[in-house]
């Protein structure tokens, strides 16, 4: 992005909470919008980067950018409630001044994808940095760049299910765009499928010619989406998933996100199934 | 090349005339067992025969502690100071371990996203190497492909001989730096202390306990991730951390701010090591490195092979120090041994 900040990497731009959206009981959508203009303009990410999150005299964490860049003027996160900062996140209110910088990490690999369908695999708030990528290939300047899209979501119950109105009305709504959802046990309010996320990809059986599957959600769930994958004939190159590691500086110093002599701020956290077993199972 | 040649009742003069026209850092000897470097005002207090500091200069551009930026709010709003500053300083009688561990240091924060607190301090620095007099029984940079007298890296490199100082210029910093104290030094018999310096050279260069040979060591680390001697060393490591305090090429840091009642603070970055748990712990719980055996077997292949695989220069400029100070004993040198060793009886 243009260099506000004298050339410093360290120092994040400030910016405002200008709505949140709860999505679940422990997840909350914020929209956040720069207060300098020139930061609304330069701040280009590419779906499946990352931004470190200010929370002024509390720190910064590693969240994921939900929105695609193809929406202008502010930047979505969704945040899970699940440490220290996220949960002073989750006490602020619109209005509040944060701070963010960014974008980091390397993105989904939108090239090479162009011409392929796609398969979005995901689980509980594993679909935030993939719904960037679905809303960027949705919308309308990108869709006949991409062929069809498949999205399987799953959700350990209703009230966990985040993203409700693009999984129910938006993306069901786009053409050539088939969306499943799935929780893990029976409610009696829900109609459609129970059962886990691994499972169900392998009862709808998509078919991998011409196809990527890009998929990220808890480790546990990655490792059986990944073997249900392979087992489809998803071949290792188009397989991709998104790491989470703890970052503190997010761009290749602080020495925490190294898996192997990769560090996932850098040359992640977009990894193909392939390079991911190059890499030791450290994550 | 340039050489000058600095007798030996002139190093005084020289290092008082350093010290009255810059910052002047140097190795201070506080006892029998203790030196560091430290601010220095007149020559006197400069151990010119020191072995080691206990803690590596690398401290003086990425200090234990240091701030980045202090914030306060603002009529609703938040203003952000950036706390950056970089003094002119003159480091002088560096070792060639420490020189070489600060040039693998370099690219880490100079490379991509060049760092704002690190490069200026080192850009506004002039490094004076001195070669040791002796080898410790903890020292094994020869096996780092340097030696005790070699001052690749540094600006200038005093070398002690019987009667005067060698003095190699390396860099247009040096010799900037040789410019304006040119009174101290002389041209005659330059190639008498270059001879004295290759006698000093060899006679160091036998003198190593240790002689870890590192070739095909990262290739062995590539195939033996899961190798049962991982468990082993762990069981020996309390997981301390000092190892990578006392690093000279240790770079990890955690990032910390501090609030005050009134809505001001600041955001600090401060060392931190990876055989700490909570190091790569996530919020949520999952840690990918959850025991000791990832994380003693990380800190090794980081030393001898993540930073040879990222920034094709080793990790470890065979200073010593995690050996001396290891609690418990566990040794790089003997584990580049070791590794070989249990490797082969597979």
């Amino acid at each position: 992005m243009t260099d506000l900040t004298g050339g410093n990497p360290l120092l994040p731009n400030i910016a405002t909470i200008a709505s949140i959206r709860r999505e679940t009981g422990d997840v909350k959508t914020f929209q956040v919008v720069f207060d300098d203009p020139l930061a609304v303009q330069s701040f280009a990410h590419k779906p499946g980067q990352v931004a470190l999150i200010s929370v002024f005299g509390e720190g910064e964490a590693t969240i994921s950018i939900t929105s695609s860049p193809t929406v202008k003027g502010f930047l979505e996160f969704s945040i899970k409630k699940v440490g220290r900062l996220t949960s002073v996140l989750h006490e602020i209110e619109a209005g509040a001044k944060v701070a963010v910088r960014g974008p980091y990490g390397n993105g989904f690999p939108l090239d090479e994808m162009k011409g392929k369908n796609l398969l979005f695999v995901g689980g509980g708030i594993g679909l935030a940095p993939l719904r960037s990528l679905i809303d960027y290939v949705l919308a309308e300047e990108n869709r006949s760049d991409y062929g069809n899209v498949e999205i399987l979501y799953g959700a350990r119950s209703m009230a966990d299910i985040c993203f409700k109105e693009d999984l129910f009305n938006k993306w069901t709504a786009c053409k050539d765009t088939r969306v499943y959802t799935t929780i893990d046990r029976e409610e009696p309010e829900w109609s459609g499928h129970v059962g886990f996320v691994p499972a169900y990809l392998e009862e709808i059986k998509p078919v991998s010619n011409n196809k990527v599957a890009i998929t990220c959600g808890p480790p546990v769930m990655i490792k059986f989406i990944l073997m249900s994958l392979q087992r489809l004939g998803f071949t290792e190159e188009r397989i991709i998933t998104t790491l989470e590691m703890k970052m503190k500086c997010g761009i290749g110093k602080c020495g925490r996100c190294n898996i192997g002599s990769k560090y996932v701020c850098l040359d992640g956290p977009v990894f193909t199934l392939k390079q991911l077993k190059e890499l030791p199972p450290e994550f | 090349m340039q050489y000058k040649v600095l007798e030996k009742d002139k190093i005084s003069g020289f290092l008082d005339y350093l010290a009255s026209k810059h910052n002047l850092m140097a190795p201070v000897s506080e006892d029998e067992s203790f030196s560091q470097f430290k601010r220095v005002y007149q020559a006197s207090e400069i151990n010119l025969n020191y072995t080691n500091t206990v803690i590596p200069p690398k401290n003086y551009f990425f200090p234990p502690a240091e701030n980045l930026f202090s914030f306060s709010a603002e009529n609703g709003g938040i203003e952000i100071k950036e706390s950056r500053q970089a003094e002119n300083m003159v480091i002088f009688g560096l070792r060639p371990c420490d020189i070489n561990g600060m040039s693998m240091l370099d690219p880490v924060f100079n490379g991509n996203f060049p760092d704002s607190y690190y490069g200026p301090k080192r850009e506004r620095t002039i490094l004076i190497g001195l070669s040791c007099q002796e080898v410790m029984p903890t020292c094994f940079c020869k096996s780092f492909g340097t030696d005790p007298t070699d001052g690749s890296g540094a600006d200038l490199m005093l070398t002690g001989l019987e009667n005067c100082f060698l003095v190699e210029i390396l860099t247009d910093k040096g010799a900037g730096l040789l410019e304006n104290a040119g009174g101290f030094f002389s041209d005659e018999s330059v190639d008498k202390a270059i001879s004295e310096k290759k006698l000093l050279r060899d006679k160091l260069a036998g003198a190593f306990l240790r002689e870890p040979d590192l070739s095909g060591v990262k290739e062995i680390l590539d195939k033996n991730f899961e190798h049962p001697y991982w468990e082993e060393l762990a069981a020996k490591c309390i997981g301390c951390g000092i190892c990578t305090f006392v690093c000279p090429t240790c770079h990890c840091f955690n990032m910390i701010d501090t609030s005050r009642p009134d809505a001001t603070g600041s955001r600090y970055r401060c060392h931190d090591s990876c055989m700490f748990p909570g190091f790569t712990k996530m919020a949520g719980g999952h840690n990918p490195r959850p025991t000791r055996v990832e994380r003693v077997r990380n800190r090794f292949m980081h030393k001898l092979k993540y930073h040879l695989d990222r920034y094709n220069l080793d990790g470890c400029s065979g200073c010593g120090r995690c050996i001396a100070k290891c609690p418990v004993n566990i040794d790089i040198s003997q584990i580049i041994t070791h590794i070989r060793e249990v490797v082969k009886d597979d």
